[in-house]
C-alpha cells in the first residue's frame, strides 16, 4: 500500500529543501506534499542545555490521516532528556516524526555544503519515516534504516532501505 | 537490531525512562520500564531481562541496592549504572560490585548504543558458550578413551595445561579431532566465558587469510566498503583457534608473530594499533619440525605457537577404542535419524577394528553414518562398509594403490569430493585431477 508524506516545517527551512526531499523520497512512499506547522517550539526549549526537547516537540505534530505519515522538518538543535542530541525522532508505527538538519550540517561551507546538507537530510527524513511506518534499525550499512550517531555516518547510508527492509514494510503497509 | 534481548530500565524520572526505552526500541530491543527498585524487582520477576539500565539515585531501594538484589535473582543479567556527575563515585563503588559499566547523564548518543550494543553481544555470547558446552558435552564421548590408553594421556595433558594461558600447538592426522581437543582447552580455561574463534588457515588464499586475521579499514582494497573487525580482534578475551597453521603463507606467519609478541594488531589498509588479548591454539597436520628444516615454516613463528604440545594418535594406533566410538556414532546417528539399529554384528565390528581408518575418527563417524542409512536389519552387517566389502588389496604398483584408496575413501564419502578431499588431506582440485586420470566418476 502506497503512503504518502506531509512535510511539516517547523520554523525557518532552506529554500528548496522541502520540494528536494518529496522529490527524492522511495518506495513505499508516493510524494506528497510540502506544509507549515505553527509550534511553540520555546514551549519545549530547555533553557539550561539551550537545545529543544524532542519528544515535547513531536507531541504537537498531529497523527495524519490514513496513508499518509507527518514527518515535521526544523533546523533547531533537538535532544531526549537522557541523550545529548538527536537528529530526528519517531514514534515507531506512530506515523509521525521529526528530522532537524542542525547537526547535519558540514563542518566546511563551500560549494558542496548545500547539496552534502541535503542529502543527509533526505536520508535522515527517509530514515524517520520508516519508524514512523513501523520499521527499527537494521544492520545493512548503506540501508536507510541502519543507526547513524553522527553526520559522516549518514553520508554511508542511501536514502532507500534494503531489500529486507522492503519485504518488512509490505508486510507492515499490507 | 537485536531482538532476543530485553531491557529494563530503572529511573524514577519519567522523561529518562521514556527516551531511554524509544532510543532503544528503536534498535529492535524489547524494553521495558520501571519507575523504582521494587517495579524492577517485580518485572525481573515476572517477564526476566538480559540488562538493565539503572538510575543510582532513587528514593527508596537506590541503585546499589537493587544491584544486590539482581545479582541474588538473575547472576547473568548485566547492569549498567546511570548516574550524575555529582554520584560518580557511588557508581565506581558499583561497578566493584559487579556491573558491567558506568554512564554519566545525559548520555552521548553514541557512548550510551555501543555499550549497550556490548552488553548485549556479551548476553549472546554467554548463550553461545552454554550451546558450546552442551555441543562440547555431546562431542566428548568421541575423545573419550580406554582408560590407561593413548587417550586418556592426552585428556590429561588437556586438564593441566588449559587453565593457564600457554599457547598450545595440537598434532594429529586430519579426522583425529583436533579442533574437539582445542574446543575442550578453551572450555576448562579460565577463558571459557569468553569467545572460542576458529579460523581454517588451510582453507584461505593468503590475502584473504590476512583480512581475515586482522579485519581491515574502509577502502583498504576494492570491496571493501566499511570497516571489519577481524578474527583476532574478536577472539579478544577468548581463544584463537587457528586450524592447519601449517599451510600458512610466510609473510602471514611474520605478521602473526609480530601480534603475538606485541599483542598490538594492525588492520588491513590502516595505521592505529588495535590492543589484543587472546589465547592462542594452533593444529596442524603437518610435521612442523621438518616444515622448518626444510624453510618452509619460519623457527622463530614455530618456537611461538609450539610451547605445549598435544599430539593426537591416530585411530589405527588405538584401536581398543574403536568399539565404544562405534557404538557412540551408532547411537548418534539412530536417534538423529529416528531409526532402530540394535547394534554390530560381529563379523562388522570384526571390519572396523581391522580397517586402518586414514580418515581417522571423522571417516568412522562417516562410515557408521552410511550404515546406519543403508541398514535394512536391526544390527549393521559388514557388507555396509564399502572397505569391508571392497576386493583384497592386490595392487601392486604405487599408482593401483593410490587409485584402490581414493575410490574407498569415495565410496565412504557417497562420493562427496569434498569430504573425501578432507580425509586425504588434499585439495579438491587435486582430487579431481586424480579422479580424472584414473578414469573414477561418480556413480
Amino acid at each position: 500500500m502506497p503512503v504518502r508524506v506531509r512535510l511539516l516545517a517547523l520554523g525557518e527551512v532552506p529554500p528548496r529543501l522541502a520540494e528536494a526531499v518529496l522529490g527524492r523520497l522511495p518506495p513505499p512512499y508516493l510524494g506528497g506534499e510540502a506544509g507549515r506547522l505553527d509550534v511553540s517550539l520555546e514551549r519545549c526549549y530547555d533553557r539550561q542545555r539551550a537545545q529543544v526537547d524532542a519528544a515535547c516537540l513531536i507531541e504537537q505534530v498531529a497523527a495524519p490521516e490514513p496513508g499518509w505519515v507527518a514527518m515535521g522538518l526544523t533546523g533547531v538543535d533537538l535532544f531526549m532528556p537522557a541523550l545529548t542530541y538527536v537528529f530526528g525522532i519517531s514514534a515507531i508505527g506512530g506515523r509521525r516524526g521529526i528530522v532537524s538538519w542542525f547537526r547535519l550540517r558540514p563542518e566546511e561551507s563551500g560549494p558542496t555544503a548545500g547539496p552534502l546538507l541535503a542529502r543527509r537530510v533526505i536520508t535522515e527524513v527517509v530514515h524517520e519515516l520508516g519508524h514512523a511506518v513501523g520499521l527499527v534499525h537494521c544492520v545493512v550499512p548503506d540501508c536507510a534504516m541502519h543507526r547513524s550517531l553522527w553526520p559522516e555516518g549518514v553520508d554511508l547510508k542511501r536514502a532507500e532501505y534494503c531489500p529486507a527492509c522492503l519485504a518488512t514494510l509490505s508486510t507492515l503497509l499490507g | 537490531m537485536t531482538t532476543a534481548v530485553r531491557i529494563l530500565v530503572v529511573d524514577d524520572e519519567q522523561h529518562v525512562r521514556n527516551s531511554l526505552a524509544t532510543w532503544f526500541r528503536e534498535d529492535g530491543y524489547e524494553v521495558a520500564t520501571a519507575a523504582s527498585g521494587k517495579e524492577a524487582l517485580a518485572a525481573l520477576a515476572r517477564e526476566g531481562t538480559n540488562i538493565l539500565l539503572v538510575d543510582i539515585k532513587m528514593p527508596g531501594m537506590d541503585g546499589l541496592e537493587l544491584q544486590r538484589k539482581v545479582r541474588e535473582l538473575a547472576p547473568d543479567a548485566t547492569i549498567i549504572i546511570m548516574t550524575a556527575y555529582a554520584s560518580v563515585e557511588t557508581a565506581v563503588q558499583a561497578l566493584k560490585e559487579g556491573a558491567y559499566d558506568y554512564i554519566v547523564k545525559p548520555f552521548d548518543p553514541e557512548e550510551v548504543s555501543r555499550l549497550v550494543r556490548k552488553a548485549a553481544e556479551r548476553y549472546s555470547l554467554l548463550a553461545e558458550n552454554r550451546a558450546l558446552r552442551e555441543r562440547l558435552a555431546d562431542a566428548l564421548p568421541t575423545l573419550v578413551a580406554t582408560p590407561g590408553g593413548a587417550m586418556a594421556s592426552v585428556l590429561e595433558l588437556v586438564d593441566r595445561v588449559a587453565p593457564t594461558d600457554t599457547s598450545v600447538l595440537i598434532t594429529g592426522e586430519s579426522g583425529t579431532g583436533k579442533e574437539l581437543v582445542a574446543r575442550l582447552v578453551h572450555a576448562k580455561s579460565n577463558r571459557r566465558f569468553g569467545p572460542f574463534v576458529a579460523v581454517n588457515c588451510g582453507a584461505l588464499a593468503e590475502g584473504v587469510l590476512e583480512s581475515e586475521l586482522f579485519g581491515h579499514e574502509r577502502g583498504a582494497f576494492t570491496g571493501a566498503v566499511a570497516r571489519r573487525r577481524g578474527k583476532v580482534e574478536l577472539a579478544d578475551e577468548g581463544t584463537l583457534f587457528l586450524d592447519e597453521i601449517g599451510d600458512v603463507s610466510p609473510k602471514v606467519q611474520v605478521d602473526m608473530l609480530r601480534v603475538l609478541q606485541e599483542r598490538v594488531l594492525t588492520r588491513v589498509g590502516g595505521n592505529a594499533g588495535v590492543p589484543v588479548n587472546f589465547r592462542l591454539v594452533t593444529a596442524t597436520h603437518r610435521d612442523l619440525e621438518e616444515e622448518v628444516a626444510a624453510d618452509r615454516f619460519r623457527e622463530d613463528f614455530y618456537f611461538r605457537i609450539n610451547v605445549f604440545t598435544i599430539h593426537l594418535p591416530a585411530l589405527r594406533e588405538r584401536p581398543e577404542d574403536i568399539p565404544i566410538l562405534a557404538q557412540h556414532f551408532l547411537k548418534q546417528f539412530t536417534s538423529q535419524m529416528s531409526r532402530r539399529v540394535a547394534g554390530f554384528s560381529a563379523d562388522a565390528m570384526a571390519a572396523l577394528v581391522a580397517y586402518p581408518w586414514p580418515g581417522n575418527v571423522r571417516e568412522l563417524a562417516n562410515a557408521v553414518e552410511r550404515a546406519v542409512v543403508m541398514c535394512r536389519g536391526d544390527q549393521i552387517e559388514a557388507k555396509l562398509f564399502p572397505f569391508a566389502a571392497a576386493p583384497p588389496a592386490s595392487e601392486s604398483s604405487l599408482a593401483a594403490v593410490e587409485e584402490a584408496h581414493i575410490r574407498r575413501v569415495l565410496a565412504s564419502c557417497s562420493y562427496n569430493v569434498a569430504g573425501a578431499a578432507r580425509i586425504l588431506e588434499v585439495d579438491r582440485v587435486t582430487l579431481y585431477n586424480k579422479m580424472k586420470k584414473y578414469g573414477i566418476e561418480r556413480p
